[in-house]
């Protein structure tokens, strides 16, 4: 029995012969010489299996992102069995022209740190070590900043996931003051942090047209349709759905009567714009607007808009019922 | 940062050794530590994964066996002497992988957050290395955006203090209280959930203290050089110094809405109902948590919160008795 190479020796292995390849290598000849598999044709393992093998570990591989290119047979490119493979350099290496300079490499140091946990942070440090493998000389360290980016939902990396893959995904959408969530079907574009909320700006795919969803209001999980988007619709995406953000905060304005000193006027401060009587603020949303305002209880009075008006009533209403008299169990 | 050690996967040793490869070909000669710690692995996973490395390589021709040069390999003295890792044959993978599509996105994103700090890029630094990032994706990344934060003159003389070193002076208005004026050596600015807390030595209080800029008006920095700055950080959030308790019960499903105020909170959840006692200054201040959350988060005790979140929102509703109920 030949000794089993773990699989992140084959799969290196595999990187290493699909590199060192100008013409490409075939199926075969990868089975019969790179390590890890060899020794598993020596042993006697069942092409079946070590074909399916090979298979997986080329999509393990082009999930890491590395470029295998398949070149067919010409006269059927539709044939494989025959097909060879390789790894183009030119798409594989950080481009040569690209450097960074050690001041930089300290932002990026930053940068790398601001997502508390998940898969973004370990991406974010697997990309700073692939820019520090270059070799760049080390600044000092930022000191003094510890910036930090939260999603809280395990929806965030679904999205984004269907944003790389330019795919259509399906999701139960609940909006405030509804009591059952609607599917929307849509094709995510952007994920946008305003307000430190996240926002997913989409192709809505029943509308045929572009919409912001707030990602807390996501309900369950996103779910692929098999649909395929249109890669096009990503140009400048992220810049238009906060142009968007920003024109829809432009247009929805609050006229509020604020106490001075309060712990109201503080918090709105650097939003409120004076009126004479009373003050403007202007918000991206009602139902979040108003559990704010809500919470200033007798520190602000809500002159307009009459909806909002009745959000922040029937909150402190609901407030009121629920501490009335003794606890009950 | 510090991150539990969890085990790791083979795409991710693989990843590792992908750029591990051009990281020592370009270094010479490397401590294990120093690249454990680089890599996020401890020494010994390092040395594994080292000495694992000499074993790999380009395939044998015609199914002979690899030979010496088409195999990585490493100065085992120095390895076994003194701890250093040094390549002494590369047998491809000189230079670092393109970035994937996600590390791309998850970099770039870090960057619009801290391209909002006051100070660093005044001098278009930032948005370089946006485009640098971008150029070096194998695939283009994803959109993932932070829309930058208004000027702030608060934020901005925070971070100068921090940078010249130097004590800085403000009128500090804390809930419910009474506004005092602080001297204050700041050390490090936290920004969370997007609010910006100031971690510093307080000159009144003679402790680390964390104070939440939003509360901060008046600053200034002040020609006094900083002399608790290499003092240890508390936690962000730290409120074992709280002595008082408050008891607040919610559907368990609304928990992810109270964020920070559940850290150190001991909780009990019965059915779909959780019941959580907090550490709290003052339990009279969950008022505003009551009437943000509109009746779903119902304050048990102390009763004198209780009673003064009924108030809150009984005085509230006083103010438009006015006008015909909605």
């Amino acid at each position: 029995m030949a000794e089993t190479i773990p699989p992140e020796e084959r799969l290196t292995n595999l990187v290493v012969a699909l590199m060192a390849t100008e013409i490409g290598i075939t199926k075969h000849q990868i089975l019969e010489s790179v390590s890890g598999y060899r020794q598993r044709v020596e042993a006697g393992a069942k092409p079946d299996a070590l074909e399916k093998m090979f298979e997986r570990d080329k999509d393990d591989l082009r999930a890491l992102g590395i470029p295998i290119e398949t070149i067919g047979d010409y006269a059927d490119p539709n044939d494989l069995r025959e097909a060879r493979y390789r790894i183009p350099q030119a798409e594989y290496d950080l481009p040569v022209n690209i450097t960074f300079t050690p001041a930089e490499l300290a932002v990026l140091t930053l940068a790398s740190s601001v997502w508390r946990e998940g898969s973004q942070s370990a991406d974010a440090r697997t990309g700073l070590r692939k820019v520090q493998s270059l070799g760049i000389d080390v600044d000092e360290p930022i000191i003094g900043f510890a910036p930090r980016l939260d999603f809280a939902s395990p929806s965030f990396s679904a999205f984004q996931e269907a944003i790389e893959r330019d795919a259509i995904v399906s999701f139960s959408y609940l909006k405030p003051g509804e009591t059952s969530a609607t599917l929307r079907r849509a094709q995510p574009l952007a994920l946008i942090d305003v307000e430190n909320r996240w926002h997913i700006f989409a192709h809505d795919a029943d509308a045929n047209a572009e919409r912001t969803f707030l990602l807390s209001r996501v309900v369950g999980d996103v779910r692929a349709t098999g649909e395929a988007g249109s890669a096009a619709l990503r140009a400048d995406a992220g810049e238009r759905g906060l142009a968007g953000l920003r024109d829809l905060l432009e247009r929805q304005s609050a006229h509020l009567e604020v106490h001075p000193g309060s712990e109201a006027a503080l918090r709105l401060s650097s939003r409120m714009t004076s009126t004479g009587q009373g003050f403007d603020v202007h918000y991206l949303d009602e139902a979040i607007f108003a559990e704010e305002l809500s919470s200033y209880g007798p520190e602000v009075r809500v002159v307009s808009p009459p909806s909002l008006r009745a959000a922040v009533i029937a909150r402190l209403q609901a407030t009121l019922a629920a501490h009335e008299g003794e606890v009950t169990p | 940062m510090t991150t539990p050690k969890r085990p790791l996967l083979a795409p991710d040793k693989v990843k590792i050794y992908l750029a591990l490869v051009p990281y020592l070909a370009e270094r010479g000669q490397v401590s294990v530590a120093d690249a454990a710690a680089d890599f996020d692995v401890t020494p010994d996973a390092m040395r594994r994964m080292v000495e694992k490395l000499t074993v790999m390589g380009l395939p044998g021709e015609d199914g002979y066996w690899q030979l010496d040069q088409d195999l990585f390999n490493i100065n085992w003295d120095l390895l076994d002497a003194e701890d250093i890792i040094e390549l002494t044959n590369t047998v491809a993978l000189r230079r670092a992988p393109r970035l994937t599509a996600r590390e791309a996105a998850a970099l770039l994103s870090g960057l619009r957050l801290v391209q909002s700090l006051p100070g660093i890029d005044d001098d278009g630094a930032v948005s370089a290395l946006i485009s640098k990032l971008s150029l070096g994706s194998s695939t283009s990344p994803a959109d993932v955006i932070v829309a930058p934060a208004a000027a702030d003159v608060v934020r901005a003389t925070v971070a100068d203090g921090i940078r010249a070193g130097k004590a800085i002076s403000f009128t500090y208005q804390a809930p419910d209280a009474e506004a005092t004026t602080r001297m204050v050596d700041p050390v490090k600015v936290h920004v969370t959930s997007g609010e910006w807390y100031l971690q510093g030595w307080c000159h009144l209080r003679h402790a680390m203290r964390t104070f939440h800029l939003a509360r901060v008006s008046d600053v200034s920095v002040t020609d006094e050089p900083i002399t608790h700055g290499a003092d240890s950080v508390p936690e962000l959030f730290d409120l074992s110094d709280e002595d008082q308790i408050g008891t607040i019960r919610f559907p368990a499903d609304v928990a992810s809405l109270l964020g920070e105020f559940l850290t150190h909170a001991d909780q009990e959840t019965v059915g779909r109902i959780t019941v959580a006692h907090l550490r709290i200054s003052d339990p009279r201040t969950l008022k505003r948590l009551a009437a943000r959350r509109g009746g779903q988060v119902e304050v048990l005790a102390p009763t004198t919160a209780r009673t003064t979140a009924h108030e809150w929102a009984r005085r509230a509703l006083e103010q438009y008795t006015d006008i015909t109920a909605t």
